[in-house]
């Protein structure tokens, strides 16, 4: 009877403990990088998120560049990604019997675990070699080829949600396919369609990997078009984090804050807002 | 006539999904012929980096994909109890008030840039572990293999485990949550109405959703094992290949993202990159197929 | 949310368009050896304020990082400590006319980390065994022996050495090949080797000269080499290395201008950069001279689009002129010699805009 109790209480602590190590480290990074990065966005100030990069081992300068150049990046990308995404979403969802439905259903749950290094080097092979240059628009196709899968399953999923009820009664009103999908289920799917483009843009926002070998980095200038290199921030860290000198390490971490606030503002709101996120 | 336009007119788009995954798998397989014509399936069975511009080339990438399953055993070691026991303390321990919160935590944890945890792991997680725990189990315990190589620097095959185990467990958590979540309350009530204490139900009810687990572990595992910056800046990448936990080494996403900026000038160095890449689609893919099969044919079977 | 962020690209955009308005603004991008970017970086914050219009991008990934940018297009010049080597020349003639020539003296320095040691002398073969993993222990018969008055601790050496492709690498282990006849055959020269500490467990990568000065200063007992500005920068204790005549020198401007003034360095023609010999420094005799000093390139073609020519012509004759001057070279590295500069000069002028 005693060991069954001691048992019981035992799990009891093993669980807590079990719970508590899985949700320290999200605090304990959020509070390093607020401590680390506060300090010095305050030096910077204004400054830090509109000037260029300095010159190792002395002030700070600025990650403007990287900032621009993610903004560009994410946008190219759901430019790129959201129409093919939201569209085979629809598919899929119209036609989930059809043999292409099913097997595209099933490749974009494989795609999502695709690890996004591969991503990135089957673009710079196919985009940036034969371009002879790394360039925005070679970062944001490889970012919108991350982007697709989730976005296309939320489309999924939302517009599989609606009752069938509503498509009977558009279909007996006599609408065509187009106008019933696109005109009637995407107005209702909105809410779920719109969960999976924010997470799918906060999700790129933050990708390094696919960036590595396509977009190039740049630290000194904002933006010299579309076919030329650009940065971003996630590159910026992996790249200064690197490095030994102790400015480069501090811009790292107030450039971490800030993507940690890009992110933050993107997903708390979307989360709080919806019942249950599929990562 | 109307509903086949609609079809035909999607198909293309939809088809474009299965073009860019086709394109991709010829590209890997193309770039990784020459260096499998050259030296066979030693690319994958030996350790060896020889560079050289002027001469015979040679690469093994065993290190690397040794480092790759060793690094993301470690992490899914660590991040099965973790995942099992934060989905039943939601579940059955959590007040009321806490469960949404937690839920939302791991959500952040699972989309949070990785670059972030990168930052975090470099500066922040590596010092802690070598201080605290390699160092000392290395003073006192180095004869168990494990333990048996001198943690210098903190990079170390232990280091990009448990960052990666911190990575991987709010997903895995939530499948095996989902999962227990939906256990019929009668199995519940059942188990209790036999005079089991929570401990005892909770294992019975967990052996009812084995497979859910699995499927949990073996998609954290392919998570894990395609993380790139993860790792690469916690690992050491170092040709290595050593049992020790606290030993440096490469994985084959690293090895990538390290090498893959100076591959052109040697003949056929992106081509051994291109064909370690490949073997690590393969790795991911069989896993990441194995989870999904375990999971829809659990979810069918109820 | 489209429109903040199509707000903040015009804002981006504007900033970039303000201070030029009247002429285009050129940009030329650059990647390569890591061994000259600190001095690198300093030309082109300098040129910034000279040529305001002109912004120039320099990634730091190694000489051989570098060199494939190039091949590849990716980079509209690139920098190489070591020569190019004649296969890859004839690949780049394949695409055009390749341009190399020297544009700054640096050296090679053994540094390390070793608590209470503040002078460490060691010569060619000693420093060859401890990279090729031979000795183990700091306090070493071998090293025991050059070091008398020298508290060594009984701690194992761990040897750092680069992780990418290098040309510091390159003209370090070209050094140690021609120091020691065994490193030559075990472990040879190059911008990548296989490292034989690696397999026992005593050996560290880095990525780029940076990445190496990291681990450096975080690893007790650890020994690398690094580029000397490098040294100079992070205040690291340098190793005093035997030289040809017998006497322990420490890198410096003195003893760095002793190496190359002992030799009448033999450029080849800019157009046949790969014939260049890495050696001709190295191991220079000279009372005060030190032993490992090599020449960082850079690599252009002859010929650009016309607006571009114009921009990279007039940056590489100013760091040419201007930028030899001492007061614009940073500690940690010589300017060319006065011969080498012109023919350097030559080869910038004969690039053509079209």
């Amino acid at each position: 009877m005693l060991a069954r109790k001691i048992k019981e209480k035992l799990f009891l602590v093993a669980i807590s403990v079990a719970t508590f190590l899985t949700i320290l480290p999200l605090f304990h990074i959020l509070f390093s990088v607020f401590a680390n990065g506060l300090p010095v966005l305050m030096r910077g100030g204004i400054d830090f998120v509109t000037e260029t990069l300095a010159p190792p081992d002395s002030e700070l300068g600025g990650i403007g560049p990287a900032i621009v150049g993610s903004f560009v990046l994410t946008f190219l990308a759901s430019l790129i990604g959201l129409p093919i995404a939201v569209l085979t979403g629809v598919y899929a969802a119209e036609y989930p019997n059809s043999p292409i439905g099913k097997a595209v259903k099933t490749l974009l749950l494989i795609m999502m675990e695709f690890p996004t290094i591969l991503v990135g080097l089957f673009v710079m092979n196919i985009l940036v070699l034969p371009m002879g240059r790394y360039s925005a628009i070679a970062g944001a196709f490889a970012l919108a080829i991350v982007m697709m899968p989730y976005v296309a399953v939320y489309t999924e999923q939302a517009l599989k949600e609606i009752p069938f009820v509503y498509r009977e009664g558009a279909f007996a009103l006599g609408l065509k396919r187009a106008v019933v999908v696109f005109k009637i289920m995407m107005s209702m799917a909105r809410k779920g369609m719109i969960t999976g483009i924010l997470i799918g843009i906060a999700k790129v926002a933050g990708e390094t990997a696919p960036l590595l070998f396509t977009a190039g980095g740049s630290a000194r200038i904002y933006f010299a078009g579309l076919d030329q290199p650009i940065g971003a921030i996630p590159l910026l860290i992996y790249t200064l984090v690197q490095q030994p000198y102790e400015n480069y390490h501090q811009i790292a971490w107030g450039a971490s804050l800030v993507l940690m606030l890009i992110f933050l503002a993107i997903f708390l709101p979307l989360r709080l807002s919806i019942k249950e996120v599929k990562l | 006539m109307t509903a086949d336009k609609f079809k035909l007119s999607l198909l293309p788009i939809a088809s474009t999904v299965f073009g860019i995954f086709i394109l991709m798998l010829i590209v890997f397989f193309s770039a990784s012929l020459p260096i499998i014509q050259k030296e066979g399936l030693a690319i994958y069975t030996t350790n060896v980096w020889k560079a050289v511009e002027e001469g015979e080339e040679f690469y093994g990438v065993l290190s690397a994909i040794y480092g790759s399953i060793y690094t993301s055993v470690v992490a899914i070691l660590i991040a099965l109890p973790l995942s099992i026991g934060f989905a039943v303390f939601i579940i059955d321990y959590a007040p009321k008030k806490l469960k949404e919160p937690l839920i939302i935590a791991t959500d952040i944890m699972a989309g949070l840039p990785t670059i972030l945890y990168g930052i975090w792991g470099a500066f922040v997680l590596v010092p802690i572990l070598r201080d605290y725990i390699m160092k000392p189990l290395y003073e006192h315990l180095s004869f168990i293999p494990f333990f048996s190589y001198p943690p210098i620097t903190g990079y170390s095959y232990l280091s990009a485990g448990v960052l990666l185990a911190i990575m991987v467990t709010p997903f895995a958590s939530a499948i095996i949550r989902e999962a227990y979540r939906m256990i019929p309350k009668t199995y519940r009530e059942g188990a209790y109405a036999l005079g089991l204490t929570r401990y005892e139900a909770t294992k019975t009810l967990l052996g009812y959703i084995k497979p859910a687990i699995l499927a949990g572990i073996l998609l954290a595992f392919g998570r894990a094992i395609g993380e790139t910056v993860a790792v690469s800046l916690v690992v050491g990448n170092t040709f290595n290949i050593h049992p020790s936990l606290f030993a440096s080494g490469y994985t084959i996403s690293s090895l990538i993202a390290n090498q893959f900026g100076n591959a052109f000038i040697y003949e056929y160095m992106p081509s051994a990159l291109f064909a370690s890449g490949l073997a690590l689609f393969l790795i991911g893919l069989v896993v990441n197929i194995a989870g999904l099969l375990v999971l829809r044919r659990w979810r069918y079977a109820r | 949310m489209l429109i903040l962020v199509l707000a903040l690209i015009l804002a981006g955009c504007t900033q970039q368009s303000k201070p030029t308005e009247t002429k285009t603004e050129q940009t030329i991008y650059s990647s390569g050896a890591t061994f000259p970017q600190p001095q690198i970086e300093k030309w082109i914050s300098l040129y910034e304020n000279v040529n305001p219009n002109v912004k120039i991008e320099y990634t730091g990934k190694g000489s051989g990082g570098g060199q494939n940018d190039f091949k590849e297009g990716l980079v509209d010049f690139a920098c190489s400590d070591p020569p190019v080597k004649e296969k890859l020349w004839r690949e780049l003639e394949k695409m055009g006319q390749p341009l190399q020539f020297p544009i700054i003296v640096g050296a090679v320095v053994v540094v390390y980390n070793v608590p209470g040691v503040e002078e460490l002398k060691l010569d060619g073969k000693t420093l060859a065994d401890i990279f090729m993993g031979k000795i183990e222990y700091w306090d070493d018969p071998a090293i025991k022996d050059l070091n008398p008055n020298v508290n060594l601790p009984h701690e194992k050496i761990i040897v750092i050495h680069r992780s990418d492709s290098s040309g510091t690498t390159k003209i370090f282990t070209t050094y140690l090949c021609l120091v020691s006849g065994e490193f030559k055959e075990k472990v040879g020269s190059g911008k990548i080797v296989n490292w034989p500490v690696d397999n026992i467990g005593r050996g560290l990568g880095g990525k780029g000269n940076a990445g190496v000065v990291a681990i450096l200063k975080q690893t007790p007992y650890s020994i690398a080499y690094i580029e000397l500005a490098y040294a100079l920068k992070e205040n690291l204790k340098m190793v005093a290395l035997r030289n040809k005549a017998g006497n322990y020198v420490k890198a410096n401007e003195d003893t760095i201008k002793s190496a190359i003034s002992a030799i009448k360095a033999y450029i080849p023609s800019p157009e046949e950069g790969y014939k260049e010999d890495i050696t001709q420094f190295l191991n220079a005799d000279g009372e005060k001279s030190y032993p490992i000093v090599a020449f960082s390139h850079v690599l252009l073609w002859k010929i650009y689009p016309k607006e571009k020519a114009k921009a990279i012509k007039d940056f590489f004759t100013w760091v040419l002129t201007e930028g030899q001057k001492s007061e614009n070279i940073i500690e940690g590295y010589v300017g060319l010699p006065k011969d080498v500069a012109e023919i350097s000069l030559k080869a910038v002028e004969s690039i053509e805009g079209i």
